[in-house]
């Protein structure tokens, strides 16, 4: 969840933005006027899917970059600089090569393991559920509440994150820093007006969330420090019926406290040319000068989640709130300080020109050429990533790879070079293709011609559209959550060979695609694609492979 | 073969329970072994009680009084006894989780163990219950303790009052885990506070999580198969079939039929997404989900065929299904395994869940029954499930009750002996 190493120093699109109005403690994640672009050139050149999305960024009223991310508020901003016509934005086509979890989702969204649909939209009967955060600034809440939205948009559950600061910064005039008495409990008056507008305006946006789009889960990201405040946090959102969930971040070890801080708060223009020890120290004391009071979470007769050191200790009181909560601790069970890349890839061509699900086929040759062309390549760009970490000051060791393949034979086929040089490979038949049911090796003139109509409605609703006998994509996400927790758990990078399909549900999860996109999706063979979290937001890159002609086939 | 997806190389965890007597400990111990046996991960129980018993069967309290220096001789004696044959399985019979099923409420005992297992480099993990709700442990007492062997033949109420005699001895030297550095769960007063630390692996993280959803309200599952089905009638395997006549009937009488077993109980009803389930669920005047994962094993190259065809056809492939029925995976389809692995979220919403009944096909069932009654991998494929019955199952402290309801209506059995090409018996 935090940081060890300075992530920023990787992604060379990403700068620290000169906005003058922030005072740097404020700052749970770094303010950068665009969402770093995609790395990778071939994007000009992406296939006719996805150009469409590339040029929308183009025209987006506010310079390019995703409005969520920029100026305070998701919803405030784009309610604001909304134009005229349409009184609600929403992503109208996303670029898939950028992570979607900061966008607002429509009324009408549904996710992409969701499990069935309510009326009401939301699920497992849990009604509306507000997380509050609580915790001192650089404890990670922020990142909390990306991952956790990241996880239960996932699930299904529509979930938005609130970040306080986003507000407080909107209502300070530019070039002002945050009041010295903001956070004490017996402030000037002027202080409190202001303190009352901004939770006002955040509260506003919560409600808005829930009672107009049909938000089931409302994560309120700020310190939350009395317990007083706390109490009527409950309070008022019980009388709007909304439950509420503490998540309290508490860290006693001043090495993952320092190097949050370092990975991103001091990056701000405040701290250039401090010594980093200084800058360190510098920003602690600021923050203790702020809020002197801070209780920590003791009330029991409220439902809450107290999360020590990032996951080494998690006590969770009062659960009967429901199926959420256990969900979220499983989920935080697993979620590792730094988790290693995710690469993915496809498996070599198969004997059968469009290969049988039920004939599970062998590589033909050109396929086994590839799998050698592959693992060179791969294997390659790691050694030169980890010299250019190097090269720039960044010592961490190399993670070690491993192999997950499905127990289909082209794919356990395709890693067999990586098993020869001893990497660790695994087969997991929950990573199997979507299943084509009676479909199977047909064509789509076959299809159409057997099963009527079948095609029409595939065209209506990709994702969730299940051919005869066959899955749909939602059934293999679903399928598919055991391996996304796992891969949540584990700190080595992964290699993941598997069916196009697949492919796109895990690439969906990690980048927070809308189900519209994930059928649409593309994975060349030509390429392999990387996946690099980072604090905020998953990075992706696609590295070309040589050598191996770009082919879409099957 | 593929290696199963818990499986990290040669991973061995020890659960150790800690908790004072009628904590549920051993319900929790039980419990565990059976979810992770189903998961095809070698998980085994060792009761130090049962070893304290070979020597001496009726310990009054004062036995257990930790003045009493005969008394905790023979209990540590047991306890080594107990834990030998832990690592002795281990070693020998590639254990998986071991779990040792003893009070264990005292620091200086938990480091002995702990010792032990680091030299032997097995992954230790706490597992205290703690409860301090009169009621619950009253309930806990009546139900078991007085039915336990220690106490055959006494009269209950002096079982009783002797049981609590043991346990205040026991709360005398009672220390509840603490020590930060180790990986532990607290599970206090059945789940209204769980405290989880350090947990090392995504193994624990599922036993923790599973533990997390438990809970102890009385509850009824049903299981039935759909109704007889066309391809029930011709003898083929799989399709997507409707019902025949009887099959009709039976999804007719099936509202009666649970009625009279359900009562006016709240119940939901799940079914899979193929026809005939939901065919038979249709006029159950209850809430109903449907669930792919509740579909029918996929017997891919072998699909839509009857078992005479493929004995003809595949040969090879019929043989090596009898020799391992629940390995093998038809080909371009599923194993018993495979399907397994897919039911773990129904089985884990199971858990949570109250009443709830399912309508779904003979493999997925025998995997659910199996889960439930801890049958073993050999024998679960094999298991008579036939059609036209309501399976009502009632998970109780140590085991689940079963009751078999019958509708009377005829059906063909699709029962197919080893060796044997499924007969129609009309």
């Amino acid at each position: 969840m935090l940081s060890l190493s300075s992530d920023s120093s990787r992604s060379p699109s990403r700068s620290p933005s000169p906005s003058p109005s922030i005072s740097s403690e404020d700052r749970d994640r770094p303010q950068s006027p665009m969402r770093p672009m995609p790395i990778s050139a071939s994007s000009s050149l992406s296939p006719p899917g996805l150009s469409t999305f590339h040029a929308d960024l183009a025209t987006s009223p506010i310079t390019g970059g995703f409005v969520s991310h920029l100026s305070p508020s998701s919803y405030t901003s784009q309610l604001r600089t909304q134009s005229a016509g349409s009184k609600y934005l929403r992503r109208q086509s996303s670029s898939v090569d950028e992570d979607a979890i900061h966008d607002t989702l429509s009324p009408t969204h549904v996710s992409p393991a969701q499990l069935y649909s309510t009326e009401s939209g939301r699920l497992f009967h849990a009604g509306k559920i507000c997380i509050v955060l609580v915790g001192l600034p650089a404890r990670g809440k922020t990142h909390l509440a990306v991952s956790l939205t990241r996880y239960l948009r996932w699930l299904g559950v529509k979930t938005h994150a609130f970040h306080l600061g986003d507000y407080r910064r909107v209502h300070l005039t530019p070039g002002m820093d945050v009041p010295d008495d903001y956070f004490l409990v017996n402030a000037s008056p002027s202080t409190v007006i202001l303190r009352q507008r901004v939770m006002a305006a955040c509260k506003a946006d919560v409600y808005r969330f829930f009672e107009k789009d049909r938000g089931q889960v409302a994560i309120y990201d700020a310190v939350n420090p009395t317990s007083a405040g706390r109490r009527v946090l409950v309070k008022e959102f019980s009388q709007r019926g909304i439950q509420t969930l503490f998540i309290e971040s508490i860290c006693d070890k001043p090495e993952i406290i320092e190097a949050n801080v370092r990975s991103v708060k001091i990056s701000s223009p405040d701290y250039i040319g401090w010594d980093e020890k200084e800058a360190i120290m510098h920003y602690l004391k600021r923050i203790s000068d702020k809020i002197p009071h801070y209780e920590t979470l003791d009330e029991p007769e409220f439902s809450y989640i107290k999360l020590y050191n990032a996951g080494e200790r998690i006590l969770l009181n009062n659960s009967r709130v429901g199926y959420l909560p256990n969900r979220i601790v499983f989920y935080l069970m697993n979620l590792h300080i730094k988790s290693g890349c995710v690469y993915f890839a496809r498996a070599g061509k198969a004997t059968e020109l469009r290969p049988r699900y039920k004939s599970d086929p062998h590589l033909r040759d050109e396929g086994r050429t590839y799998a050698r062309i592959l693992t060179d390549t791969l294997l390659e760009h790691r050694r030169s990533e980890h010299t250019a970490r190097n090269a720039n000051g960044d010592n961490s060791p190399e993670r070690e790879l491993i192999v997950w393949t499905s127990t289909r034979r082209r794919t356990i086929e395709t890693a067999i070079e990586f098993q020869k040089r001893g990497f660790s490979c695994r087969q997991r038949p929950q990573l199997s293709q979507m299943h084509p049911g009676s479909c199977d090796g047909l064509s789509r003139e076959e299809i159409e011609e057997q099963f009527p109509g079948e095609v029409e409605l595939h065209k209506k609703d990709p994702y969730r559209h299940r051919f005869p006998r066959a899955e749909s994509y939602h059934d293999l996400a679903v399928r598919l959550e055991p391996v996304i927790l796992e891969m949540e758990r584990i700190p080595n990078d992964i290699l993941i060979i598997a069916h196009v399909s697949v492919l796109r549900v895990l690439y969906g999860y990690l980048m927070a695609c809308l189900p519209s996109d994930i059928p649409e999706l593309d994975f060349e063979r030509n390429e392999i694609v990387e996946i690099v979290p980072s604090a905020y937001n998953n990075k992706v890159k696609r590295i070309k492979i040589y050598g191996v002609e770009e082919s879409n086939t099957l | 073969m593929a290696s199963y997806s818990f499986q990290a190389e040669n991973v061995q965890i020890c659960v150790i329970m800690v908790g004072l007597p009628a904590r549920g400990k051993s319900l929790i111990a039980q419990k565990i072994v059976r979810y992770l046996t189903w998961l095809s991960i070698r998980a085994k129980c060792f009761n130090v009680g049962n070893y304290r018993r070979l020597e001496t069967a009726h310990p009054t309290a004062e036995f257990f009084d930790v003045n009493n220096s005969e008394g905790e001789r023979l209990r540590k004696l047991a306890a080594e006894a107990a834990i030998r044959d832990m690592f002795r399985w281990f070693d020998q019979e590639q254990g998986v989780v071991g779990i040792l099923d003893a009070t264990n409420t005292t620091k200086t005992r938990r480091n002995w163990i702990l010792d032990l297992c680091r030299k032997r480099n097995v992954e230790p993990m706490f597992v205290e219950s703690w409860c301090d709700d009169e009621d619950l442990i009253m309930q806990n007492i009546m139900d078991v303790k007085t039915t336990s062997p220690d106490y055959v033949g006494q009269d209950p109420e002096k079982a009783a009052l002797d049981f609590r005699n043991r346990i205040r001895n026991y709360e005398k030297v009672y220390e509840t885990i603490s020590e930060r550095d180790l990986t532990y769960v607290k599970l206090i007063n059945v789940g209204s506070q769980v405290i989880i630390n350090r947990i090392q692996s995504y193994l624990e993280s599922r036993i923790v999580y599973y533990l997390m959803n438990l809970h102890i309200k009385p509850r009824c599952i049903w299981l039935s198969r759909h109704g007889e089905s066309a391809f029930n009638l011709s003898g083929k395997i799989g399709g997507d079939s409707d019902l025949s006549e009887r099959g009709r009937e039976y999804a007719r009488q099936l509202p009666r039929l649970v009625k009279m077993s359900v009562g006016d109980r709240p119940l939901t009803v799940w079914t899979s997404t193929l026809k005939r389930t939901q065919q038979t669920a249709k006029y159950l005047p209850y809430r109903q989900l449907t669930w792919k994962a509740l579909d029918e094993l996929d017997a891919g190259q072998c699909d839509g065929l009857t078992y005479e065809e493929i004995e003809n056809r595949y040969p090879d492939d019929f043989a090596a299904r009898d020799e391992n029925k629940y390995e093998y995976r038809y080909p371009g389809g599923e194993s018993y395994r495979d399907v397994v692995v897919r039911l773990e979220p129904i089985i884990m919403e199971l858990e949570r869940q109250e009443n709830i009944m399912i309508v779904t096909h003979q493999a997925v069932l025998r995997c659910i029954y199996a889960y439930f009654m801890n049958v073993p991998q050999d024998q679960s494929p094999w298991m008579e499930v036939p059609l036209h019955t309501l399976i009502q199952l009632e998970p109780k402290a140590y085991g689940t009750e079963v009751i078999r309801i019958k509708a009377d209506i005829p059906a063909v059995s699709t029962y197919r002996e080893k060796g044997q090409s499924a007969k129609i018996k009309k």
